[in-house]
């Protein structure tokens, strides 16, 4: 898991703030390396000590950092895997919140190696939902909370995400077609 | 039917025939279609199939010598492929039964292993397939496999750049930028063994301990990185000039054998390096002596063999004093 995270906080860093700046918080976080490999293993720890460094240098939290980096993973349009691999999930956005329960297990059977943290949904009422992720990267429910964002964005649902802690995120769906969603079609644009 | 399935009659409407079965389609007796489900009305283009025959519509691939609607349910003892007249790249599975009581013929038809084809091809969304069906799962492995795969060869193609950059640096004198020792010694394996006729010259610096000695050791490094200059720019692309020792250096030249070219080589490469090397105002004075020998003096030439040779050649050119070069052949005359 750290490998993965520690990848797109790259990608996000150099994208965002340019190279110099991702160099700068390698520097700071005393690392050998520039370039984490997503198919590579990691000490555990490393991504929230990495992802630490990267908000002191940016002068900004922790908290915001991850979840910035979420929506990042979703909405760069340098690659649209992560945003297409996730629009599977469903029609709608209350549709997708469904099959989060899933992802993990579709993850697992197209990639051994990557072991995503277990998802629970819970209905709570209608259009009220929570969210609980265990995961050893304290950071995780932060990344999460910025996907839902992301992909709530995706889909024209307008909704408020919300995280009092590191395992619950609380969505409140206020309106499915607030806006039209992004066009997805599900034969993949690279053929 | 099998044991478990209790036998109870129902009739299902339209409607639902069409969620549960997007790609249905029904028959009548004669074999023409009479209704199909939304996806496979999609695939068929439309309401103008309606009315077709089976056998104008769909080729059947198994079981073998079917044609028509009728045959392909008498010979199929468990499932039917198909594929479409017009659009031969999707192929289609399916199951039928005669439903007795309307003496319709009822087929559902599915993707199978072609789902990513026909996706693209009849430009389908989720909302086309059955809520059951696991069509999505199979979209997404498919990307995620993509994805992945594109990682591993990113992954692959950093690894490689990583390993020519080390290989090079493990091959390289860092002081003159010419290659070292053991880059000399696979140069010289390769070449033997491949049977490449070669010459090689085996230089020793004259007067450098005396540089050494009496400008002191910056003025040594300059002067051996003066003598990686002039080795550079005396040899060829497909030469290698190699430091190989503190004031040990060799040119390992493919191809050139004459006596001739290889003492001019020398001689040109000796004539450079007495020029005075000035550093920090003062001249460094030195002179190279040469060894020379050719792989074509001998019968079966290795690395090790060759190398002794041309030290033994460097001793006779040292021994005939010093700024000189000699060619030293198998026979050791």
């Amino acid at each position: 898991m750290d490998a993965l995270l520690l990848r797109s906080l790259q990608g996000y860093v150099r994208d965002t703030f340019g190279l110099p700046v991702w160099q700068a918080v390698c520097r700071r976080a005393g690392l050998t390396v520039e370039t984490f490999e997503p198919m590579l293993r990691y000490e555990p720890g490393t991504a929230d000590r990495v992802a630490q460094v990267a908000a002191d240098v940016l002068g900004r939290s922790v908290e915001a950092v991850w979840e910035d980096m979420g929506t990042h993973l979703v909405t760069n349009p340098r690659h649209q895997g992560v945003r297409r691999l996730l629009r599977f999930g469903g029609i709608g956005f209350t549709d997708f919140l469904h099959t989060l329960e899933e992802l993990p297990g579709r993850t697992r059977l197209a990639v051994t190696e990557i072991d995503l943290p277990d998802l629970q949904l819970d209905e709570l009422g209608p259009d009220r939902f929570e969210i609980r992720c265990q995961s050893r990267v304290s950071g995780l429910v932060r990344v999460l909370v910025g996907i839902l964002t992301a992909m709530a964005d995706d889909y024209g649902t307008l909704c408020v995400i919300e995280t009092d802690d590191q395992t619950r995120i609380l969505v409140r769906v206020l309106d499915s077609f607030h806006n039209t969603a992004r066009r997805f079609d599900l034969a993949s644009p690279g053929g | 039917m099998s044991a478990g399935c209790i036998s109870v009659n129902i009739s299902i409407g339209g409607e639902t025939l069409a969620r549960f079965m997007p790609m249905h389609l029904l028959l009548d007796g004669e074999g023409r279609i009479v209704a199909a489900g939304p996806t496979l009305q999609r695939v068929l283009g439309g309401k103008s199939a309606l009315g077709a025959r089976f056998e104008d519509v769909f080729e059947v691939r198994s079981p073998g010598g079917a044609t028509t609607v009728a045959e392909v349910l008498d010979r199929a003892a468990h499932r039917f492929r198909l594929t479409l007249r017009n659009r031969a790249r999707v192929g289609l599975r399916g199951v039928g039964q005669r439903l007795s009581e309307s003496g319709l013929i009822l087929l559902n038809l599915s993707f199978g292993i072609d789902l990513i084809a026909a996706v693209g091809e009849f430009g389908l969304t989720d909302a086309d397939f059955a809520a059951t069906d696991l069509a999505m799962e199979l979209l997404f492995m498919a990307e995620a496999n993509a994805s992945v795969t594109r990682e591993l060869r990113g992954l692959n193609l950093r690894l490689e750049g990583a390993r020519v950059a080390a290989e090079e640096e493990a091959l390289t004198d860092p002081l003159t930028g010419l290659r070292n020792r053991r880059a000399a010694d696979l140069w010289l394996e390769r070449l033997c063994a491949t049977e490449t006729p070669f010459g090689l010259l085996n230089l020793d610096l004259d007067y450098f301990k005396q540089v050494n000695d009496s400008l002191g050791h910056p003025a040594g490094d300059f002067v051996l990185e003066t003598v990686g200059r002039v080795l550079r720019e005396q040899s060829r692309a497909e030469d290698c000039a190699a430091r190989i020792g503190g004031d040990e250096f060799v040119v390992i030249l493919p191809g050139r054998t004459d006596p001739d070219v290889l003492a001019s080589i020398a001689a040109r490469i000796i004539a450079r390096l007495r020029e005075p090397i000035p550093f920090e105002g003062q001249a460094c004075l030195i002179s190279a002596s040469v060894g020379i020998v050719r792989s074509v003096d001998f019968p079966h030439p290795d690395a090790a063999e060759m190398l002794a040779a041309a030290d033994r050649a460097l001793y006779a050119a040292k021994h005939a004093g010093r700024g000189q070069a000699r060619l030293l052949g198998a026979d050791g005359v």
